[in-house]
């Protein structure tokens, strides 16, 4: 699959081109082109060892690509190291020094570049503001929570001003509800200050809210490149219907294809699917439609339907219900589905035997595996 | 509790050696404070009179060599073992790493005596830099090594380097990469990457190896022996002469003591000094 909508070399802020890199005998990245525009916000998405980190550490010089080019504001930095590549980056630990505060930290870039104390006092104080962590100049690393260090770090990497912000799963080591705090400050944060940033996650919930564009990558490609919205209402394969947001997987038949439209046979029923990804499939070939929880709607027993199953878990989210079905028959084991509104705990007890609707014409259809 | 008696049996050993060296040195402080009976075996009376022998210039002399050559040996061999350290633990080829590696375990393997007589062919008025240096015509006549502090020194280097490169080795592998990535993607190069971040957090490494340098080199006798010959005395050496020569057990006794009380402040000053550095957490 291409990745389309590419940004070309002399728009990108960070670009790169036919990159390749082995590890061994590995392919940890196989050609892969990506262009990320001047302010962009931009998600590589992956599950561990799709290649995810390896270009994050292109772009920041760690690793040096096999083949292809990598580009920094139109400037091929292939052969240039790290210190002189003008990155701001903020790594999963944090890789605070333990040994200088937390003013110290931050100023480390700016001695590096040999900004006058005066005014490296005042940007540092300035870039304690940004983050919320004013007092905190003297305080040693260890002393501070998880959160803190993390803005510490966000701090240390912004106060030089970088090209580029390279972000590491800055996440991961925090709690939930200090996760999702932080990530509206951070986008917020990236906005103001108009930055390109690079983010890696194998989070797909935060890839969905935080980026621009989205690179989904597996085994060293780009399997899609698109906004969130794109990414999860058409996704460009199986792999990355099933990686992105939850998704359904039902084994069909095709029974007929025109145009846009194709008739897929499910069990007994027929139902109509979009089927621009099913183009050149012989009747009766097997495919796969994905369905998203939210686009099953749950039906007393007797009125029209697809699936016939009964209730076998309640998941209570507050805000809705996920229900799962188990189902006879050949479709597929269990489903998941989404109700909003809470009553659906009262409405469909466990046990109680269902029926299942499906919108159709939204679901994702692929040929079967 | 039910693994309380393997507990018990596990360290039902170490408690039986611990029992046995305790006795040892019950035995010595005993002696140390008994009076020396010439030309006799056993000791007299009860006295402090050792002790206050330890202050003869002589014998302070001594103590004070001993510390002096300590402090050189431990100093050479952190400035020798820190880039090999640093190399063993970042070559990234593993044949280079065993190769490193082989060469700084092999001489543990080889014992003290060993090692110290190969020093001997290095460093005699015939030897190998000697004749060397005579060749080319640089010096017309041998250079004093044997039989010097400067020769001791150089063959303790060799007889504590391995472990000195261990302990650093351990101390600069507990470092996290991403803290020197994160120095080079702040803009420093290799040098200031190293003096600003690598260098201050192997520093609990640095001390743990020259405190051990130190302690390890304090009890050094073969190489003294042989290498200093009797003009480069050190506490280990004085302890055999009046031990096994003069038959002064109470006062060999006492030197053991007031050595092993040496060490205990010396490592104990260390401790104190490196106290900051404990607080670095590097994960």
């Amino acid at each position: 699959m291409k990745p389309s909508a590419n940004l070309e070399g002399e728009q990108a802020a960070v670009h790169f081109d036919v990159v390749s890199k082995r590890f061994d005998d590995v392919v940890a990245l196989n050609d892969v082109t990506l262009g990320i525009g001047r302010s962009e916000f931009v998600t590589l998405l992956g599950p561990s060892g799709c290649g995810k980190t390896t270009l994050l550490k292109l772009a920041a010089g760690f690793l040096g690509p096999d083949g292809g080019s990598i580009s920094i504001e139109g400037k091929r930095v292939n052969d240039i190291p790290t210190y002189q590549r003008g990155i701001g980056m903020m790594f999963q630990n944090y890789a605070l020094f333990p040994h200088m505060s937390v003013a110290e930290n931050v100023a480390y870039g700016l001695k590096t570049r040999r900004v006058p104390r005066a005014e490296r006092d005042k940007r540092v104080a300035d870039a304690l503001a940004l983050v919320k962590l004013m007092g905190m100049e003297n305080r040693k690393p260890r002393q501070l929570s998880g959160g803190q260090q993390q803005r510490v770090a966000l701090a240390r990497a912004l106060v030089i001003n970088p090209t580029v912000l390279l972000l590491d799963e800055p996440f991961s080591a925090l709690d939930k509800s200090l996760r999702s705090s932080m990530q509206v400050e951070l986008r917020e944060i990236q906005r103001k200050l108009g930055l390109t940033t690079i983010f890696v996650t194998h989070d797909q919930g935060e890839a969905l809210s935080m980026s621009d564009r989205m690179a989904v990558m597996s085994e060293g490609r780009i399997r899609q490149l698109g906004s969130p919205v794109d990414v999860y209402r058409s996704p460009a394969d199986p792999f990355v219907a099933s990686f992105v947001g939850d998704n359904n997987r039902l084994r069909g038949q095709l029974v007929s294809i025109q145009a846009e439209q194709a008739i897929v046979a499910l069990g007994d029923a027929l139902v109509q699917v979009p089927g621009e990804r099913l183009s050149g499939l012989e009747k009766s070939a097997a495919v796969d439609l994905f369905v998203r929880p939210e686009q099953f709607r749950i039906v007393a027993p007797g009125e029209p339907c697809v699936i016939k199953g009964s209730v076998v878990a309640q998941i209570y989210q507050g805000g809705h219900v996920d229900l799962q079905i188990e189902c006879s028959g050949s479709v597929g084991d269990r489903l998941l589905v989404r109700s909003p509104g809470e009553q659906a705990v009262l409405r469909w007890p466990m046990g109680a035997p269902v029926g299942v609707a499906i919108q159709a014409d939204r679901c994702s259809v692929f040929p079967a595996a | 509790m039910n693994q309380q008696p393997f507990v018990r049996i596990f360290t039902a050993p170490a408690t039986l050696c611990a029992v046995g060296f305790l006795a040892a040195m019950a035995a010595v402080l005993q002696y140390s404070l008994r009076a020396y009976v010439p030309g006799s075996l056993d000791p007299g009376g009860l006295t402090l009179a050792n002790f206050a022998d330890l202050l003869k210039p002589l014998y302070a002399r001594v103590f004070l060599d001993t510390v002096v050559v300590c402090a050189m040996t431990a100093v050479v061999t952190l400035i020798v073992g820190y880039p090999l350290a640093y190399a063993l633990v970042r070559v990234e080829q593993p044949i280079l790493r065993s190769i490193l590696l082989v060469i700084v375990v092999t001489p543990l393997f080889l014992g003290e005596v060993v090692r110290t007589y190969a020093w001997i062919i290095v460093l005699g008025n015939n030897g190998f830099i000697n004749s060397l240096l005579m060749s080319l015509g640089l010096i017309g006549k041998p250079l004093q090594l044997m039989f010097t502090s400067f020769g001791v020194v150089v063959a303790l280097v060799h007889v504590t380097l391995p472990v000195m490169v261990i302990m650093l080795a351990a101390g600069l592998s507990h470092i996290d990469r991403d803290y020197p990535r994160a120095a080079e993607s702040l803009g420093a190069g290799p040098i200031r990457v190293f003096l600003t971040v690598t260098l201050p957090l192997s520093l609990p490494g640095v001390v743990a190896g020259t405190t051990t340098a130190f302690a390890w080199t304090f009890s050094a006798f073969a190489t003294p022996q042989l290498i200093g010959g009797g003009r480069v005395n050190m506490i280990s050496n004085l302890v055999y002469q009046l031990g096994f020569s003069s038959f002064n057990f109470p006062f060999a006794a006492t030197l053991c003591v007031a050595g092993l009380a040496l060490t205990a402040l010396v490592l104990g000053l260390l401790r104190l000094a490196s106290r900051p550095l404990r607080k670095i957490e590097v994960h």
